[in-house]
Parts: C-alpha cells; sequence; structure tokens
C-alpha cells in the first residue's frame, strides 16, 4: 500500500537520490502493512438533503490514508474540507458512502464500514476511542466518576481506574473540589477536560481527536497536550483535528492538509505548516 | 327395627327440600371437589328455606350426603343450643329421617358455622361447613376472569402482598376469620367459617371436611389425610387466638377456644369468658362431678 | 462496496443471523423477526395498503389497523435498543407484543431464557408468558399505575414480585425491597406509604424497582419519563441509564423522545405507519439520517 503523496522537503541539505528514495519507500511500504492501525482507503462521503430539496452535498471525494502505532496525524485545512465528517465517518457517526475503513483489531484486520452495528457498538472505546469537542456523559455523574468508568469500561478494575482518573483530572488541572460535583454544572473548559480524560485513559490503540481543547484557556491547553503528546509516546496513533496551528506543529509526526474533501498535501508540520500560514482558515 | 311392607308404603314420598337430582348434582360436585382438593367447584345452588347468607350452602351439602342411617349434630359458633343451629337441624332429621344428636362422638355428620369441635372427629365423620365467602382472594381482586386465572395458574402473589401489607400496618398478621391456607400444596382456600384456632385441626386430619357456599354456589373439600398450612412467611409463625390468663368460667378450661359474654349473663359468676364448644364444657363438667 | 446508505435504509439488519444462543456479554438474548399486529379484521390484504408509503396504519375500508408490520431487531446482553416514532408509528404495539400485552398476527420473537435455551414467546401461552414476567422479562409502562398497585405501599409493590418468585422469608422479603428502593432513590421513609400518595416521578422508581426485583435479564420500557416534569425526567432518565450499565441489563427503549432515546440507548430503529423506516447505531441515526423521514424527525427534535 502506498503512502499518501509526500511533498518535497525543502528543508533538507541534500536531495536523495532516486535510488535512496525507492529504498526509503520500500521500507516504508512494509512498515506501513506491520504497523499500520487504521486504514482508510478510497473514502467517499455525501449527504443527500431529503428536507431541504433533495440535494446531494459532496462531503469527501476519496480520501487514502494510514495512521501507525506511535504517530499522531493532524487533518487540517479550512472550515467544510472534511476533517471532521473524515473522523466520524471512521466511528461510522456518519454513514460513509464508499471505500473501506480498516482497523488492526487482536482478531485480524476489521473492516469497519460493513461491519455489523452490534459488533461496531462493542469495539468502539475497546479498539477506537473518539474524543469530541463536547462531554456527553450522564449530567448528574461526577467528574472522577465519569473518567474511572470509562477505565474501568476499558477492563481496568475499579481502584486502579479510580487511580488513573485522579492522575489524569490532576494532570489537566481539574480542581479536586470539582471531582464530585455533578457534570452538568462545570464550565465548557472543565467539561472538556474531563471528556479528554475519560477519552485517553487506559487508551485504545486508535483515538480519533475532534478539537479537543478549543475551549481551553492557555494553561489548560499546556497540560491538556502534553497529554496528548504522551499518548503516542506510548504507542497510540492518533488522528486529531485542531484548528491550532501551534497545536499540530508540537504534536503531530504529519500533517495532512484536506480541502473540499480531498487530501491535498501532507508531509511533517515544519514543511507544510508553514503553507498554511498564509491559508485562510 | 323390622321393616314391613306397610311401613316401606307408609314411607314418605315427599322428597323433602332437595330432589334426588339437585342431591345427585351436589354430590357429583363433592366428589369433584374431594378429588381437586381445595379447588371451589361451581353448582347450582338450589333455593333454601333459609336465606342466603344463612347456612344454605352447608345445608345443601348435608342433605345431599344424609339418610336414614345417620346422626346429625349441627352447631352454631360451637353451640348446638343457638336458634340457628336448632332451626337448621330440625329441618334436617324432619326432612331426611337422620337422626340428631349434640354429642360429637355419635354424629356422623357434624355440620357447622364458626367452629370445629374441640373433640377430636374420627375418620368415620364428615365435617359440614357453613361458608359465607368462599374466594380467599376477594378482598385483593374482583374480577372473576382474573381470580378463575389465579388459582389456575397457582397466581397467589396478591394473597402474600396482603398478608405482607397487614404485617407491615400492625406489626402482626392480623387476619382472624377466613385465614387463607395451602390444601395439598395446590389450590389457596378461605377458612372463613372457623377462627384461626382451628385451623391446626385441619392439618392431616383423618375426617372429611366439606365446605359449602349456597350464596356463592360453590363447594371445595379438604379430604382426610391431606396437608393444610396457613399462609405466612418462614419467619412469622402462625399463631392461634390466646388470652392469657383466660379460662372457661365454668368448667376452668385453658386450652380450648373461649368466647367472651358479658358479666351480666346468666351462668358467668365471676369470670368472662366460657368454652366456645359447649357440649364440650358441659360434658367437662359432668365428668367432672362424676370424679 | 455496495453503497452503506441504502443498505442502511433496509428494513433488517441480515449480517447478524445467529439466534439467541448461551450467554455472555455481547451475546443476542432477545430477536424479534418480522413481528406483526393487525388490529381488527385479520385480513393480510390490508398489509399492502398501509405503511409509510400510504401514509397510514388502517386499511382502505378501515376495519383493519395494522398497527405494526415486519419489524425485526435484536438485542443483545447488556445492550440498550431504542425504538423511536411519533403516535401511531407502532412503537408501543411492538412493545406490548415482545411483552405479550396482546397477541400477535405474525412473526417470532425469540428470547433466551435464563437456563440458556430459546424460546419463541409467541409459541407460549398467555400463562406461560406471564411466568416469564416474574423474573426473566420485566416491563416499565408510562403509565405507573398499569405496572404497579397503587393501594399498595411501595415496598408491598416490591414484595409482590418477590413473593411470586417464591421469598418466603418477610425479613428478607423487606430489605431486598429497602434495597431496590435505595437503588432507585425512593426515601425510605415512603416504603410503607402507599404508592397513591406518590408523584409521579416517584411512583416511576417505584416502577423501576419492582421490575428489578427478581434481578430480569431484560427490560422494556415504554416512554419511561414521558409525562413527567422535565426536572424529574431527568432524574429518571439518569437513575434508568445507570441502573442498566451497571446491571448490565438488556433493554428494550421505546420513546418518541430523541433525548431519551440518545442518552439510554446504542442502536435504535425508528418506525412510522407501523414499519420500520431505518435503524441503526443511535449516534448514526441522529447525525447521519438516511431515511427522509427520520431527517425530518431529527431535524424537528433539534429545532
Amino acid at each position: 500500500m502506498r503512502e499518501t503523496t509526500m511533498t518535497p522537503s525543502s528543508n533538507d541539505v541534500a536531495t536523495p537520490t532516486q535510488a535512496t528514495v525507492e529504498i526509503e519507500m520500500t521500507k516504508n511500504q512494509l512498515s506501513d502493512e506491520s504497523s499500520a492501525v487504521l486504514s482508510v482507503r478510497g473514502l467517499h462521503k455525501h449527504f443527500v438533503l431529503h428536507n431541504v430539496d433533495g440535494r446531494r452535498v459532496e462531503s469527501l471525494n476519496g480520501i487514502d490514508l494510514d495512521v501507525r502505532a506511535g504517530e499522531h496525524i493532524a487533518l487540517a485545512g479550512s472550515s467544510g474540507a472534511g476533517k471532521s465528517t473524515l473522523l466520524k465517518c471512521i466511528y461510522r457517526t456518519y454513514l460513509p458512502s464508499a471505500g473501506t475503513v480498516t482497523l488492526r483489531s487482536p482478531i485480524g484486520p476489521v473492516e469497519l464500514t460493513g461491519l455489523a452495528d452490534a459488533k461496531l457498538a462493542a469495539i468502539r472505546g475497546r479498539e477506537f476511542g473518539y474524543v469530541s469537542q463536547f462531554l456527553r456523559a450522564e449530567p448528574r455523574r461526577g467528574a472522577l466518576d465519569i473518567v474511572a468508568r470509562a477505565g474501568i469500561a476499558r477492563g481496568m478494575d475499579k481502584e486502579t481506574a479510580t487511580e488513573a482518573a485522579a492522575v489524569s483530572l490532576r494532570r489537566l488541572h481539574l480542581d479536586e473540589s470539582l471531582w464530585d460535583v455533578f457534570a452538568s454544572v462545570l464550565s465548557g473548559g472543565e467539561k472538556q477536560r474531563v471528556n479528554l480524560a475519560a477519552g485517553t485513559i487506559s487508551p485504545p490503540q486508535l483515538l480519533l481527536l475532534d478539537e479537543p481543547v478549543s475551549a481551553l484557556d492557555p494553561a489548560n491547553r499546556e497540560a491538556a497536550l502534553a497529554l496528548i503528546a504522551d499518548l503516542t509516546a506510548t504507542g497510540v496513533a492518533v488522528l486529531a483535528v485542531f484548528h491550532d496551528l501551534d497545536a499540530m506543529d508540537r504534536l503531530a509526526s504529519r500533517v495532512v492538509v484536506m480541502r473540499a474533501g480531498r487530501i491535498i498535501e501532507s508531509g511533517p508540520p515544519d514543511q507544510v505548516l508553514h503553507h498554511l500560514e498564509g491559508v485562510a482558515r | 327395627m323390622s321393616s314391613t311392607l306397610a311401613d316401606l308404603v307408609r314411607a314418605p314420598v315427599d322428597p323433602g327440600i332437595l330432589d334426588e337430582h339437585a342431591k345427585r348434582e351436589v354430590r357429583r360436585a363433592i366428589l369433584t371437589a374431594v378429588c381437586v382438593p381445595g379447588y371451589q367447584v361451581p353448582f347450582g345452588s338450589r333455593e333454601m328455606p333459609v336465606a342466603r347468607g344463612w347456612g344454605s350452602g352447608g345445608l345443601q351439602i348435608t342433605l345431599a350426603i344424609v339418610g336414614v342411617d345417620d346422626i346429625v349434630k349441627v352447631i352454631d359458633q360451637g353451640d348446638d343450643e343457638g336458634v340457628n343451629a336448632v332451626n337448621l337441624r330440625r329441618l334436617v332429621t324432619n326432612t331426611t329421617g337422620a337422626v340428631e344428636t349434640t354429642e360429637v362422638d355419635e354424629a356422623t355428620v357434624i355440620q357447622t358455622r364458626h367452629r370445629i369441635p374441640e373433640d377430636p372427629l374420627s375418620a368415620d365423620q364428615t365435617l359440614v361447613l357453613q361458608v359465607p365467602v368462599p374466594e380467599p382472594l376477594r378482598g385483593v381482586e374482583r374480577n372473576m376472569a382474573a381470580l378463575a386465572q389465579m388459582h389456575a395458574e397457582a397466581d397467589y402473589a396478591r394473597m402474600w402482598v396482603s398478608l405482607y401489607e397487614d404485617k407491615v400496618r400492625n406489626g402482626v398478621i392480623t387476619k382472624s376469620t377466613g385465614y387463607p391456607c395451602l390444601v395439598g400444596g395446590r389450590y389457596v382456600i378461605a377458612t372463613t367459617p372457623i377462627p384461626r384456632w382451628d385451623i391446626p385441626r385441619l392439618h392431616q386430619a383423618p375426617f372429611l371436611s366439606l365446605f359449602g357456599a349456597g350464596r356463592e354456589r360453590k363447594i371445595y373439600a379438604i379430604p382426610p389425610d391431606t396437608d393444610v398450612e396457613p399462609l405466612t412467611f418462614d419467619d412469622v409463625p402462625f399463631e392461634v387466638e390466646r388470652t392469657p390468663g383466660a379460662s372457661c368460667s365454668l368448667c376452668q378450661a385453658t386450652e380450648a377456644y373461649l368466647v367472651e359474654i358479658p358479666p351480666s349473663s346468666i351462668g358467668a359468676a365471676d369470670g368472662r369468658w366460657i368454652c366456645s364448644d359447649t357440649a364440650w364444657c358441659r360434658r367437662r363438667r359432668s365428668e367432672d362431678n362424676q370424679s | 462496496m455496495t453503497s452503506l446508505a441504502i443498505a442502511k435504509c433496509a428494513v433488517t439488519d441480515h449480517t447478524t443471523t445467529e439466534h439467541p444462543s448461551a450467554s455472555g456479554p455481547g451475546q443476542t438474548v432477545l430477536r424479534v423477526e418480522r413481528l406483526g399486529k393487525i388490529f381488527g379484521d385479520q385480513n393480510p390484504a390490508a398489509v399492502a395498503h398501509t405503511g409509510p408509503d400510504a401514509g397510514t396504519e388502517k386499511s382502505p375500508d378501515g376495519n383493519s389497523v395494522v398497527a405494526a408490520w415486519d419489524v425485526s431487531f435484536d438485542v443483545a446482553a447488556g445492550e440498550a435498543f431504542g425504538v423511536i416514532g411519533e403516535s401511531g408509528s407502532g412503537k408501543s404495539t411492538v412493545m406490548r407484543a415482545i411483552a405479550g400485552d396482546h397477541s400477535s398476527t405474525a412473526g417470532s420473537v425469540w428470547m433466551q431464557r435464563r437456563d440458556g435455551s430459546t424460546v419463541d414467546l409467541l409459541t407460549m401461552t398467555a400463562s406461560e408468558r406471564r411466568a416469564l414476567r416474574v423474573d426473566e422479562l420485566s416491563v416499565v409502562y408510562q403509565d405507573a399505575a398499569e405496572g404497579l398497585d397503587l393501594g399498595v405501599t411501595a415496598g408491598g409493590n416490591i414484595a409482590d414480585r418477590l413473593t411470586a418468585a417464591g421469598w418466603r422469608n418477610f425479613g428478607q422479603i423487606r430489605e431486598r425491597a429497602a434495597e431496590l428502593l435505595g437503588r432507585t432513590e425512593v426515601p425510605l421513609e415512603r416504603m410503607d406509604d402507599l404508592v397513591r400518595t406518590f408523584s409521579g416521578g416517584m411512583r416511576q422508581r417505584v416502577q423501576l424497582a419492582r421490575a428489578l426485583a427478581n434481578r430480569p435479564p431484560i427490560v422494556l420500557l415504554d416512554e419511561p419519563t414521558t409525562g413527567l416534569d422535565a426536572s424529574v425526567a431527568a432524574g429518571v432518565l439518569d437513575l434508568i441509564r445507570s441502573l442498566l450499565e451497571e446491571l448490565g441489563i438488556a433493554a428494550v427503549v421505546v420513546s418518541h423522545d430523541f433525548a431519551v432515546i440518545e442518552m439510554l440507548t446504542t442502536r435504535c430503529m425508528v418506525m412510522q405507519h407501523g414499519r420500520v423506516v431505518e435503524q441503526g447505531l443511535t449516534d448514526q441515526l441522529f447525525e447521519d439520517p438516511q431515511a427522509p423521514y427520520t431527517q425530518r424527525l431529527v431535524a424537528a427534535a433539534r429545532a
């Protein structure tokens, strides 16, 4: 399976020879097949707005993407480019119109788009997770409880989960006095931190992050980004959407730029991001 | 006594209150009831010279089963001499040729409202009980179809709930008359005629008990040697009525069912309790006198 | 790769074809197959003239109502499955058909029993189905009066189920009733009050406690919070969700309220005029509805 196109490096001192490039690409191919946690091929998504006038809105026009263990891939691009749509199609909150989404699993590769609902529901959370901007938990549950339960759902015992939850919340600077109040009374930023902690406790092999720090002020953002950075350090594959160039720069091993439902560019952050400086978001 | 042809000719042609067809129907109902202990068998209850609610069911059973060789005792509240008991007894003996008695050990059939005699009955004797309300679930369910279904499916949850509620509200189960009992491990019956005191006597009894409800048109039975268990929780023992320190002011008995009488009644010296079973009490006193 | 969108509009999800079998999380415990109920004249021809395309559940001659037809879905152990629809959609009909509150015209309802065997509920006698309702299948009704005896105390309503299951020890019955009422957040000092004296929200809690008394593996909930004040409903909903999660009970939740379905279920189906219009993961149905009707419903709910 070929990697998506790489932009030529403009920072390298010497341009690699053709032979070197070919060897590099073969190596990449081999490591692709052995460590791609997620493989997206030819993913299309359109919506039919029956309620409006029956029009068809094209949202993804053929996405090919791999995410490997320990890799943090940042999706960049203006609004409407299809970044969140891609995440949701992978998680199957949106039904892909065509294409395949293959996830590595203990029993072998699983093709998510054709999987029965019940089976998909079972592996969600266990094999791959989705962290959205918003906290969707029982309004009358406390933060510690929410995070601990997420850990328990992933196989931790109650004590370990509670301990890990406490560590995580402390790390994200959520005041301990807020750990037992009903989540419904927390502020947007507090809820987002709880959400992030819950999504990342005892993390599955793949995490989809959809603007997980958008509501955080700079200080809390720092801590959150550090936590996310740790994920890849422990081998988790991360596919993330940030609107924040700085976050992408810090965290991403690769940045994938989307426009009008297609990938137009892909490469290391220092190469790709400075192209985007001037691009309207 | 010898019977001549003339005697036979003079035998009453009057069929009595129940004709043979009516008797047959009641007997068939009785047989069904005996075959399915505790099951309420519907029967075509006839018009009786006693009003509904005054023992017409018990009367029909007695009339159906007694003949000239039978000796009948009738008690009301344990008393042979109560007005109703006397009337019923005369009705039975006058129309069937059976003989009357007040002595338990002489009787073949004992018809009763509200008591089982204190003396133990034998396998040759039949107890006929007058039942006002045969349905044990009446307090908890009104719908006939639902009742039939509950009995058919042995679904007595509502009964248990009423016992639970009783105990919760009052600290003890206060049901006195009509205490529900499980017969033969299958059907729950109402023991409406008899007090709790008499219920243990039904369990594995050697005699046959027949229950007749004329107004409600039902007959049910407890055959001899059948288990009869009052419904109660495992941790709430079934208790019989007791008044500590009370004894019969006539015969001084303490281990009998006693009834309270106003102090001004004739015969009560200073005590306020006397035996409910008058025949039993009288015999005790005459035995005491003889000894 | 066929268009998944069209596949999702199909009535049934045929990819799981196994019948309910040996227990274990993820195993199917309830499987409804082509369930149908016609009220009135049992006229099979009425089916063709009813449904979403016809815009009605009533037959043209007015003598039959095809309240539900060709309804299929399955529920795994510990899973909550939602049934959404407006009035006349047939959602309550489906629930009552599974509960056994009325007979069915067609189809099967396979249920896994405690002993691991599977049975088609629709082939059982009425009394066998009533026996099931003691400890294998519980129902929580929209109107608490349907699921409770208002003239009995809160504890008594629970004792009803316990004694039906054979409990005979008064002390233990009290203890279990108190435990259940505590879990459903009914104040213990009200345990001996008649349910008639309880508010709507409290009645629902007692109904829940009673439904869970004998730890059934499957619970059906019909509009469990409809008719309750918003704040009260939120609390009851919360309670239901945590109970389902904690006890690992399989549930079918019927509601017209999207918030209820969203909070409680992982998969659901949309019904209209007695037919299933769409079925899928709850979040997918709400965020990417395929069928025009579903899109209309979701848009209205979001408004």
